[in-house]
């Protein structure tokens, strides 16, 4: 959305293309905050170093640079559009401390920054007139000689096929939360933009980086606000201690995120969890605190898991929150194909390297969002429209109609149910090379399976089950590039950690993972990190 | 059972226009034996246009009615559910900011008056349902009103917002069934029995109010009801001085008798129709009373 | 425990023109099971056609609200057992004062437009930059906003648009051209905001039929918003400050007006003189046959023999209290 308001400031015309409506998009349950050093006492730099070292050295140092340096004017840019920031005593837009960041620099507004910074974007592509084509479902990429010529797209409320012609085409699809059994995310973040990707020739990089949240709640996996730490929040095992001081003495609870997954995990799996969780002990803030600060959480922990943390802790534990890898791109957000571009969680520029720090993540959206819109919108001024392939929207009526003939197959359900249980089980927070094997070979099976999934509803109205069969085809892509990048990448860094080599290894492994399909195979290919200013070091909290 | 006693505040429309059910209330009230505490100082609660024309205003103007209350040592219970939930929204937002309710004595200080935070706000039917209690009630019934199929049309205000009325449960009441079936009448449930009235813009969109009026009417008798009872005046303007509107609105005779809360009670207690007055009435309720 | 679940299903390709049933389905539910859990439930191994909208499963994405049992609410913030322990039935259905397209899904595009109606977005004094491009790098510049400012809006931001509100208004129920409960939170966001630029010109389109003087106070919205919104305070907070701007002259304000001159004046509503003031002379003379069949019953008002209450001067003393604490406050705020 970011990227659309700025191509329509630029005059364009501008649609978004989006199977939920604008609102529903999964950035809404971003809750924490939003990093910019915009204090006197904070610098670009320290935020960048942060960054640099949170991702475990693997993020490109120059477009980091441009992701710090750009923060602050994006904040006030933000400001000025109507975000209602959180504000300190004095007026000032308030900042809270953050997981692996040297210096409390997460604006927020109050818990639900994600919230109030999505329906901005919403009223601004109002402002701005964009069109929004909700509850359309992108079925292809439509590219030919190497320019994208725009998309078909599904109207799930009547089932016809639209051919969108377009010079320029963004992907800012999200993430692929729904791969795994225990997420934050949304339902309907199931990859498709990363798996169109793949389809259309493009390449997606370090996709074996999936970040697991360390707090998410118990049962249901949804998110509980890195926040709750910034604000104080301690972590205790069954028997009562804050075991971050064991893990990074410290910074404790504010460690990173892969940092404190790992630890919690250790925990459980030791023995010293409390039926499977660790927990988030919130009492010693205090009711105003809680309230003024962190309401959300509490409203979600009364209703989701029944417990109030005023009066008892709040039992979590890790489950897979974001995607640090995505479809590769440059720092404008191009792709190899002329004028198709990504931003956001489905794109790779990349900031996040091996591991994402807190707070970045609505940065880049916004920041690269802009930068990629802005690019679209140079191509489109300057290029004529490309023509249109007559055979594009007749293949997709194909292959949807394919899918629709079936019959006697398996449910989608069931088999994304085998595949989000494979994945947590061989490709989560601790892997081997033994189990990251057989998890890519069950997944290649799952794919197999996929080409005869059949359904019961064969109507045009809102076929949801149609809609759960083409988010399967993505997912399954989505799992494979994760696992087969799991399996190749024979180290430990940042998310991915091999319990068969627990070290990083900068002299093999300081590279990125690229993966590309072709003829429906994926290829492992490598690529340099930049590495500008900070030359890589050992990572303690 | 103790004595019952209240702080009496009728609300303006039945000081006037529904006065038939303050009057009613008082000769209940008395054969129930609840004492009823005339608050002859008490000024309107505002029904909710004064929190539209200024907040800190309508809270000094509730906080006065309440410190009147205070002083006689009494809760305060009301005839009128609009009353109830303007009072009751104004005692909630005093009772949880201590800051709050300190700004609002600043405003009555030249009065010399303050209220402290402790006076609670009923309505007749809470009283009736809980205070006195529904087995009380069905002990002093001379007459069961057994041809009777009552819509308990509670409307807005004695159900909603919950958090500060507190009483019944907007998703599922009960309190105007089971006083109605005390009184040994049927009570016809219906959808609309929950929702509102029209009154609030009866005078600034007619026609949604009387079309709103009509809705509801058609919505008891469809169900069979033989005529409608409800705890609060505003309802009882709409439903029954403007049925003729409503009639219009819906190009349809409706014909539907409607009973202040009092006036059922009454007639179960064995009072006669004079007494309940209901010649007050624009739609006769005369032909349903036996 | 197994529970009962009652469906209304829906689906347009089904005839013509197709009617909406009932359908049931029985669950295991366990302890913790939300409305929605126990929907894909049912979806992914009873019935994939089962269609209705979902998203996030923690009550922010706004997407699931359906009417269970009768009343509005997110499916994912429901639970089961508490639901169907206090309701003793389980009955799905989409949202009221909606149109159905398919199952539990409705069309939403009328949402939306009466969303757009309000032109959601921030339109900034002239005093702030609107120049894009004309950003400070460092400089703090939304230095004026304070943390009281912000709380003035703080619950109108905290709608996730799912609407409960809409569905359960009953003003919307009668009148289909009424702005709606969630559009005019939205509006309060904005009028309410001290960086908006053009609040007086947004009061006057919202006075305007079928605006926010059309509201019925029925308060389903604040009570059945599931994220504490307050809809009905909000449309509370747009009023006072029209009538504070003196954006007057329509029937709704004029209502008010009169209500405070009366209670001014006697201490209690002057019903009378209130319809001739909120109606002017000629309407009210309209009103005169209608008037006639009341004093018949004896139930038309008697402005001239209006009783004033005890102590009068106490309330006028209030109403000069108000005002210039007001004032003050207002002074101090310049100053």
């Amino acid at each position: 959305m970011r990227a659309a308001i700025e191509a329509a400031a630029e005059g364009l015309n501008v649609a978004v293309v989006s199977k939920v409506y604008p609102v529903r998009s999964h950035s809404v349950a971003a809750q924490g905050g939003i990093n910019a050093a915009i204090k006197d006492t904070d610098s670009w730099e320290n935020h960048m170093f942060d960054t640099v070292k949170g991702s475990d050295y693997l993020g490109d140092q120059d477009a980091i640079e441009i992701l710090c340096k750009e923060a602050p004017r994006d904040i006030m840019e933000l400001e000025r559009m109507g975000a209602v920031f959180s504000r300190d005593p004095s007026g000032n837009i308030a900042q809270r401390p953050f997981g692996g960041a040297g210096y409390p620099r997460t604006c927020y507004l109050a818990d639900r920054t994600g919230h109030g910074l999505l329906h901005l974007m919403y009223e601004q592509l109002l402002k701005h007139e964009v069109f929004i084509y909700d509850e359309w479902h992108v079925a292809r990429l439509v590219v030919e000689d190497n320019v994208v010529r725009g998309i078909i797209a599904i109207e799930l409320r009547g089932g016809k096929l639209h051919r969108l012609h377009s010079k320029a085409v963004i992907i800012a699809t999200g993430g692929y939360g729904r791969v795994f059994h225990t997420t934050t995310n949304a339902l309907s973040s199931t990859g498709d933009g990363m798996g169109l990707a793949l389809n259309a020739g493009l390449e997606l990089m370090d996709m074996e980086f999936v970040q697991f949240h360390p707090t998410t709640l118990k049962r249901t996996g949804i998110l509980i606000t890195e926040g709750a730490r910034g604000e104080g929040g301690y972590l205790l095992n069954s028997l009562g201690e804050r075991f971050m001081a064991n893990y990074a003495p410290t910074v404790k609870e504010l460690a990173s995120r892969d940092v404190v997954s790992r630890a919690e995990k250790t925990e459980i799996d030791q023995g010293r969890g409390v039926n499977g969780c660790v927990l988030l002990d919130l009492r010693h803030l205090g009711a105003d605190r809680i309230n003024e600060r962190l309401p959300q959480i509490r409203e979600l922990a009364i209703n989701f898991a029944g417990v109030d943390p005023l009066t008892e802790p709040i039992p979590i534990r890790p489950g897979a929150h974001y995607s640090m890898g995505g479809i590769m791109t440059d720092v404008d957000g191009a792709t190899k194909i002329k004028g198709l571009y990504a931003a956001g969680e489905s794109a790779c520029v990349s900031v996040h390297g091996a591991n994402r720090l807190g707070g970045n993540s609505l940065l880049e959206a916004v920041v690269f969002g802009r930068r990629a819109g802005a690019a679209a919108a140079r191509r489109c001024l300057a290029c004529a429209a490309p023509e249109f392939p007559d055979s594009a929207l007749r293949d997709s009526a194909h292959d949807i109609a394919d899918i629709l003939r079936r019959d006697n197959g398996e449910t989608a359900s069931a088999l994304r149910q085998e595949m989000t249980l494979v994945m947590e089980e061989h490709c989560g927070v601790f892997r081997d090379s033994e189990k990251l094997i057989a998890g890519l070979a069950k997944i290649r099976e799952l794919k197999q399976r996929y080409g005869k999934v059949s359904l019961s509803d064969k109507g045009d109205y809102f076929n949801s089950e149609l809609l759960a069969v083409l988010e399967l085809g993505h997912m399954l892509d989505v799992a494979e590039s994760i696992a087969a990048g799991a399996v190749a990448r024979k180290e430990s860094r940042g998310a991915h950690y091999r319990t068969d080599f627990p070290r990083r290894d900068d002299r093999e492994w300081l590279k990125h993972t690229v993966v590309r399909k072709e003829d429906s195979e994926l290829k492992i290919s490598y690529k340099d990190v930049n590495i500008s200013r900070y030359e890589p070091k050992e990572r303690t909290y | 059972m103790a004595l019952l006693r209240y702080a009496y505040y009728p609300g303006c429309a039945s000081h006037e226009i529904t006065k038939e059910a303050n009057e009613t209330t008082i000769v209940v009230a008395a054969r129930l034996g609840i004492e009823l505490v005339d608050m002859p100082k008490a000024n309107c609660c505002g029904a909710g246009l004064l929190t539209d024309y200024d907040y800190p205003l309508s809270l000094a103007l509730n906080a006065r009615i309440f410190a009147e209350a205070e002083s006689l040592g009494l809760d305060i219970m009301t005839i009128c559910s609009t009353c109830l939930m303007v009072m009751n929204t104004a005692n909630r937002d005093l009772r949880n900011s201590p800051e709050l309710l300190e700004k609002t004595n600043a405003i009555l200080a030249r009065t010399g008056l303050r209220y402290g935070g402790n006076v609670k706000i009923k309505q007749l039917l809470w009283v009736l349902a809980g205070d006195y209690g529904i087995g009380n009630l069905k002990k002093q019934v001379v007459k069961p009103l057994n041809w009777i199929k009552a819509a308990p049309f509670y409307g807005c205000h004695s159900l909603r917002p919950s958090d500060a009325l507190g009483f019944d449960d907007p998703m599922k009441p009960w309190s105007l069934e089971a006083v109605i079936e005390a009184l040994g009448a049927e009570s016809v449930d219906f959808k609309g029995k929950t929702k509102c009235c029209g009154f609030q813009i009866d005078l600034v969109d007619e026609e949604t109010a009387a079309k709103m009026t009509a809705t509801r009417l058609l919505d008891g008798k469809g169900k069979g009801a033989n005529c409608f009872v409800t705890p609060c005046p505003f309802c009882h303007i709409n439903l029954d001085n403007y049925q003729s509107l409503a009639e219009k609105a819906a190009s349809k005779k409706i014909s539907m008798p409607i009973f202040h809360l009092a006036q059922l009670v009454g007639l179960a207690l064995g009072l006669s129709s004079g007494e309940m007055k209901l010649s007050r009435h624009l739609v006769s309720p005369e032909k349903i009373i036996k | 425990m197994k529970i009962k679940f009652k469906i209304k299903r829906y689906n347009p390709a089904e005839g013509e023109p197709a009617e909406p049933y009932f359908q049931a389905y029985t669950l295991d539910v366990e302890e913790g099971m939300s409305v929605l859990d126990a929907l894909l439930k049912i979806a992914d191994e009873q019935d994939t056609t089962l269609s209705f909208r979902r998203s996030c499963r923690s009550s922010i994405c706004g997407s699931c609200a359906v009417n269970i049992n009768g009343f509005a609410r997110l499916s994912c913030a429901t639970q089961v057992m508490p639901e169907y322990a206090k309701m003793g039935d389980m009955v799905i259905e989409p949202l009221s004062n909606h149109v159905p397209l398919k199952d539990l899904i409705v069309d939403f595009n009328p949402f939306w437009s009466r969303i757009e109606k309000v032109a959601p977005y921030l339109t900034p004094t002239s005093r702030r930059a609107r120049r894009r491009g004309d950003v400070p790098a460092r400089e703090n510049d939304g230095a004026r906003v304070t943390a009281r400012d912000e709380e003035a809006i703080d619950k109108s931001q905290r709608c996730i648009m799912c609407g409960c509100c809409n569905s359960e208004c009953n003003a919307l129920e009668i009148d289909d051209r009424y702005i709606g409960p969630a559009a005019l939170a939205k509006a309060w966001r904005l009028v309410g905001d001290v960086r908006e630029g053009n609040s007086r010109k947004r009061l006057e389109r919202l006075s305007e039929e079928h605006g926010m003087w059309n509201c019925v106070r029925c308060v389903h919205c604040t009570q059945y918003c599931p994220k504490s919104v307050s809809p009905l305070k909000q449309i509370e907070s747009l009023r006072s400050r029209a009538m504070k701007e003196g954006v007057l002259d329509n029937p709704g304000a004029k209502h008010v007006e009169a209500m405070a001159d009366s209670v001014k004046r006697v201490g209690r509503l002057d019903e009378a003189a209130m319809t001739f003031r909120t109606l002017g002379f000629l309407r009210s003379l309209g009103m005169i046959p209608f008037g006639l069949k009341m004093e018949r019953h004896g139930k038309m008002p008697k402005p001239l023999l209006f009783p004033q209450i005890e102590n009068i001067a106490e309330v006028r003393d209030i109403y000069e209290e108000a005002e210039r604490l007001e004032k003050e406050d207002r002074e101090r705020k310049k100053g």
